[in-house]
């Protein structure tokens, strides 16, 4: 961490290595560069590049994320595997944000990033007051739940082995591979943590487990697909952000995202947005494919592992004293909220 | 004054006098978090004691309860009931995942049986930590 480089220190290390990577340009400047405060996992800073290059002036808006080192997801969410997942998806009709470089040695902000070209739209918070008035209003229009349901079944529909994202790892179609590889993940995460023995959570596993359903159809699937991981620009979706938890696996883990309750805080719009209908007649007509809601119900329990396992991560950090973001602090007292929900829909 | 109602006054400190007063987003947030922090760890203080009793109470019953009804059951699960009565979380684990390690061997009613009876304590356990979490 001590080789870090410092905040305050980091425009002028993007400034000379944008000039480096833009051949021929001049008078390299930076303008409205700024960090957002989005996610726990990466340091994101957006800016705008001007330059002269053969006598005119140029320009291009860019979004950095540099790896914090000690974050949430730190060691499942590698910076390469998400540059090399945006250059396949480019090839692809997803709209995703256009990959530049990505760089893994330290030298030159002290940590390995990558850098997108920024795509144009906002991204409203749906926990927050003015996001939920967003994406209600958006919801009145009608146009963006479509956007939504459509951009999915898109995602869905990609050719991955054609993207060539099989990268990422393929289980064996018609089995319970992926299901199961997903609990071993997360499991690692668990133990990673160094968090003290959870009986509930021991009982979730062992249910999930012992009820893993097969996969018969392999997507890529997003793993986070939800309102505030997703780009919107004049009521349409103009990017799917967040590519740190895809894997080639079962499309309905991320329609069971898609159903679940947690990420429409007490609203009857799925992600604050969509209505159930919409989505479930949009989403099958374009994929083909019937929603599976007892595999979305599967799914939904496996999440609650998921989270389980972000959050004993995420305080464990604090814990341990390898970070000093009260908020993941906080997350200790998250984990009850998640078992005492998966504990319901056990049956308990 | 108590530590629990110490770390209660300073939890209202920060939500009411500091939080409010500070202007940049990160900071700002930093503090409330603080606060809710404090907020919990003097509910877990305050109920420590009532709550460790309540679960060990719990623990003689359920030991009591699943001891007839494991006479013959697999190796496994005997092994891990061993430790059950004074081995805390770890133990409860350990013998939850012999419970599913020997499904088939019990069979669905039984392990149902054995499960049910073991997840009325996990239920009240959860209940007694969203006390604190909720």
């Amino acid at each position: 961490m001590s080789d870090r480089l410092p905040a305050e220190e980091v425009p002028e290390a993007i400034r000379g290595y944008l000039a480096g990577k833009t051949p021929g340009a001049t008078a390299m400047v930076l303008r409205n560069l700024h960090r957002i405060a989005v996610g726990w996992s990466h340091e994101t800073w957006l800016f705008d590049a001007h330059w002269n290059e053969g006598g005119e002036a140029r320009s291009a808006g860019y979004c950095l994320r540099r790896d914090p080192g000690n974050a949430l997801l730190r060691d499942l969410s590698d910076l390469g595997v998400q540059h090399r997942t945006l250059v396949c998806l480019d090839r692809t009709d997803l709209r995703t944000p256009r990959p530049c470089w990505h760089e893994d040695a330290p030298n030159v902000l002290g940590a390995p990033f990558i850098v997108m070209e920024k795509v144009g739209g906002e991204c409203p918070n749906p926990w927050g007051r003015e996001g939920r008035r967003f994406y209600a209003e958006a919801a009145e229009r009608g146009v963006l739940p479509e956007s939504f349901a459509d951009t999915l079944a898109t995602l869905h529909n990609i050719d991955w082995q054609a993207a060539g994202l099989g990268f990422l790892g393929v289980p064996e179609a018609g089995t319970d591979q992926f299901a199961l590889g997903e609990i071993a993940k997360w499991r690692r995460l668990i133990e990673a943590s160094g968090h003290g023995p959870e009986p509930v959570l021991t009982d979730l596993i062992g249910w999930l487990e012992a009820n893993a359903p097969v996969t018969e159809r392999l997507a890529l699937v997003h793993g986070a697909y939800r309102t505030g991981n997703l780009l919107i620009e004049d009521d349409r979706i103009s990017a799917v952000l967040d590519w740190e938890l895809q894997v080639i696996g079962d499309p309905m883990y991320d329609v069971a995202y898609v159903l679940s309750d947690l990420n429409r805080e007490g609203s009857d719009l799925l992600s604050n947005l969509v209505p159930r209908d919409v989505f479930f007649e949009r989403y099958e007509a374009a994929t083909g494919l019937a929603i599976d809601e007892e595999a979305c119900r599967y799914y939904q329990l496996l999440y609650a592992m998921r989270s389980a396992a972000f959050w004993m991560s995420a305080s464990g950090l604090y814990r341990d004293g390898r970070s000093e973001d009260i908020r993941l602090a906080r997350t200790e007292w998250s984990i009850p909220v998640v078992l005492d929900r998966a504990a319901r829909d056990l049956g308990y | 004054m108590n530590r629990s109602d110490l770390l209660a006054r300073m939890s209202r400190l920060l939500k009411r006098e500091v939080g409010p007063a500070v202007e940049a987003d990160y900071p700002k947030t930093q503090a409330f978090l603080s606060a809710v922090v404090l907020e919990r760890m003097s509910a877990e203080l305050r109920l420590a004691d009532a709550h460790s009793q309540a679960g060990a109470a719990d623990r003689i019953a359920l030991v009591a309860d699943l001891d007839s009804d494991l006479v013959d059951a697999p190796d496994s699960i005997r092994t891990a009931f061993l430790t059950l009565a004074d081995g805390g979380d770890s133990a409860l684990c350990d013998f939850i995942e012999a419970l599913y390690g020997e499904r088939e061997a019990l069979g669905r009613e039984r392990f149902d049986r054995l499960l049910g009876r073991v997840r009325q304590d996990l239920r009240r356990e959860i209940d007694r930590r969203m006390e604190i979490a909720a």
